[in-house]
Order: structure tokens, then sequence, then C-alpha cells
């Protein structure tokens, strides 16, 4: 079991399928992972689990490799249940969480976006390259720069989650530059499926960070460098200025706006 | 069940050593003095960009590990809630540390009786008024000793 605690998560689950659907029921969605080099321990670790669903998960993981072994299941007390696991932040972690609620707000505008894309007669430019402004500036320069620049500092950027989040990051960045391609060429299907495509992208990134990789690097600072990090975060947003997240949350309001009237027609 | 939880006699002799090793000298984590809210001045260059662990008085008596847990590494202030006075200098104190000693963070350890509730207040009321930001952690130490819970506040 020691060597496949070792192997990657992908590897694995493309072998051993049930692997994946086992991960899925404990909440673990490794399968859709556009890397998936993290290796199952870490994978197993970085989830927090309580140790009597850490042994359960193992033990049908190792059914899923080796059916035919004889493993003993665990002892697993049934009478005890365990509590539901309330999420907290450090400070400096939950302004950043609080930051994915805008960028939330513009993915879930983004089907609505495509939609309207799809039946104009040609693109509207200047939403496109709005909803790409507040990407590239609010998400991108203003919170994902803090994350990279300060937050994933305080771990080992080695790690497979920290690289699988930097690739999120540039896969992302890539959609974008599609997006702006088609709006400039008027090509209203490229404009769609590179919207749709950051958002399907997004929307597990943001999950993933909210409930996995934040939490995971919240246990892991002490008291010094939380406060640390909450003074390098201040000053990072104080170089932008007070006005700029102000500007996108009325970008996202004037949006909202817009298209739920395009709702309601 | 009357009365103050705060003052109420409770006695779990028979329960004290049930756990953990005597061996081997726990040196002491204190590395300034004076160390009373009232006594000690947010200026003193012990506090100066420093993680602060404002203690009741009891959790220090209550909570073994207290030394190499929570005091290691951090400056302090101790205070009781219930019992000392002029406690509005206490509010402008922490005012002080967080805006002229430019402290790191605010570590407040806390019993669980109600009363000391009181100096996590304290701690916030000078956290509000302060004009710098900094992250305020609570500790609620229970009366045996064991930390119930810790937790950013």
């Amino acid at each position: 079991m020691q060597k496949v605690l070792n192997r990657e998560i992908k590897e694995l689950i493309t072998a051993y399928p049930e692997v994946g659907r086992v991960l899925e029921e404990y909440g673990i969605g490794c399968a859709p992972c556009s890397v998936g080099s993290c290796l199952l321990k870490d994978v197993v670790g970085i989830h927090n689990l309580d140790p009597q669903k850490e042994a359960t998960l193992m033990y049908r993981i190792e059914k899923a490799i080796y059916p035919d072994r004889k493993i003993s299941e665990p002892v697993v007390d049934m009478t005890k249940k365990a509590a539901p696991k309330l999420i907290t932040y450090s400070p400096p972690v939950k302004k950043l969480v609080d930051e994915h609620v805008l960028i939330k707000r513009l993915l879930a505008l983004i089907p609505s976006i495509a939609e309207f894309t799809e039946s104009s007669l040609k693109v509207d430019k200047n939403l496109i390259l709005g909803c790409v402004d507040f990407i590239r500036t609010y998400a991108d320069k203003y919170h994902h720069m803090k994350e990279e620049d300060i937050l994933f500092k305080y771990v080992d950027e080695k790690a497979e989650i920290i690289q699988v989040m930097y690739k999120d990051h540039d896969i992302g960045r890539g959609y974008v530059r599609q997006a702006v391609e088609g709006a400039e060429k008027n090509n209203k299907t490229q404009v769609k499926e590179n919207l749709l495509a950051y958002r399907d992208l997004l929307t597990q990134h943001i999950k993933k960070e909210d409930e996995i990789l934040y939490p995971w690097i919240d246990r892991q600072l002490s008291t010094t460098q939380v406060g640390e990090m909450f003074r390098k975060c201040n000053e990072a947003d104080a170089s932008v200025g007070d006005e700029l997240p102000k500007k996108y949350e009325r970008f996202i309001v004037g949006l909202e706006e817009k298209f739920l009237q395009e709702v309601t027609k | 069940m009357s009365g103050c939880p705060g003052s109420k006699t409770i006695d779990f002799s028979e329960k004290t050593n049930q756990e953990g090793s005597e061996t081997g000298k726990r040196p002491s984590q204190l590395r300034q003095w004076p160390i009373q809210l009232h006594l000690v001045s947010p200026m003193a260059p012990y506090f100066q960009g420093k993680d602060i662990l404002l203690a009741a008085d009891c959790t220090a008596f209550a909570f073994g590990e207290f030394h190499k847990d929570y005091l290691k590494g951090k400056s302090i202030a101790i205070a009781c809630p219930k019992l000392d006075s002029d406690q509005e200098v206490y509010v402008e104190k922490i005012k002080a540390l967080i805006d002229d000693a430019k402290i790191n963070t605010l570590s407040v350890m806390i019993m669980q009786v109600p009363c000391c509730f009181g100096l996590a207040q304290i701690a916030k009321d000078g956290a509000e008024k302060a004009s710098r930001k900094i992250p305020v952690k609570q500790i609620v130490v229970g009366l045996e000793g064991n930390i119930l819970s810790e937790e950013w506040i």
C-alpha cells in the first residue's frame, strides 16, 4: 500500500477508475483535475478527514486496487457521529475567501453573457472587454497576485497542489486571451466557448481553494505568519487603493442589473 | 448551580496529574518585566512589532503548557477583567499597542467563566478604536486546564 500512496492520483484513477469514484464519495474531487500529479498520500492528507473516515477511505481504496487481497476492515465506531466541520479562516485568508464572492458573481453571469453573445448580431465588444478587464484587473492582478506573491510563499511552492493552482491561473489567462481574440475578430463562438471554459475552470478552482487549499495553508501558519501575511495583504491592497474593489463591485452590480433585465424581458 | 461561575467552588484535585510527563526542566519563556497591563508601557521595546499575548490572570495557572505553547516567542500583558479597576485605561493601552507599538498580532487568552470574556471585549474595543488593523485571536481555557477553543475573531 505504501507504493500506492506514493503514486500520482491521475495515473491511479486511470488504472483503477473505482478509486476516483471512492474519492468522489468522500468529497475529494480529483477525477476531473486538470493536472492530477498530486500523490495519493498528499491528496488524503490535505483533506484533513477525521481519523475514522480516513481509515475507511484507505481501506476502500486498497480494496479497489487489490480486490482479491485479504484486508481487514478498520473498526469504525458508528455510535460516534463526526461533527460537521466548520471551516474557519485566519483574517488574511478570510479576506481572500471574501474576494472570491465577487468573482463568483461574474462566473454566475457568464452563461447569460454567452447566450447574449450567441443571440446578438455581432459580439458586444465593450461588454466582453469589460468582463476581461474585471478578470485581468480584479481577479488576476488584485486577487491572484496576492495568492501568488504572498500566500503561496508560506508553503512549499513546489507542492503539487500549489502547482495545480498556478496551472489553473495560467490556463484561465489563456481562455481570457482567446476570448479577447474572439471579440476582436467578431467570432461569437470563440468568445462564448472561452468564457464558458473560464467559468468551469474558475468555479472548480475557487471551490478547491475555499474548501481544501486555504484551510490546509491556514493549518500550517504560525500566529506570527498570520500577522505578517495580514500586513502584506493590506499593503498590497493599499498599493492599488480603496477605489479599485469598489469600481469592480459597481461593474458587477451593473452587469447583474443588465442581465436580470434581459432575463425578465 | 446558582451564583457567579467565576467564583464558584469546584474541587478537581482527584483529576490532577492524570497525563503527561514531569521529566526535564521547562525554562521560563518570559522575556520582559513588568507584565501587568496597568504597569506596562505600550512603548516598551519588547512590544514593538511583536506578537502579544493578553492573558487573563488565571490562565497561566490553569493551563499547564502555558509557557511552551502560548508564551514562547510572544510578549505578554496580564489582566483580570473581574477585579481590576480603571479598565478604560486597558482599552487605550490596547489601542496604543496596535497603533504606536505596531504589534503584529494580539492573542487574548481567557478562562471559560463568563466574566473573563470581558477581557476579550476589552481587546476588541481597543482593536476597533485603533486605526491600524491586526489579527486578533481568542483562546478559551477550561477550568481544568484544557484548551476549549482557539479562533481568530
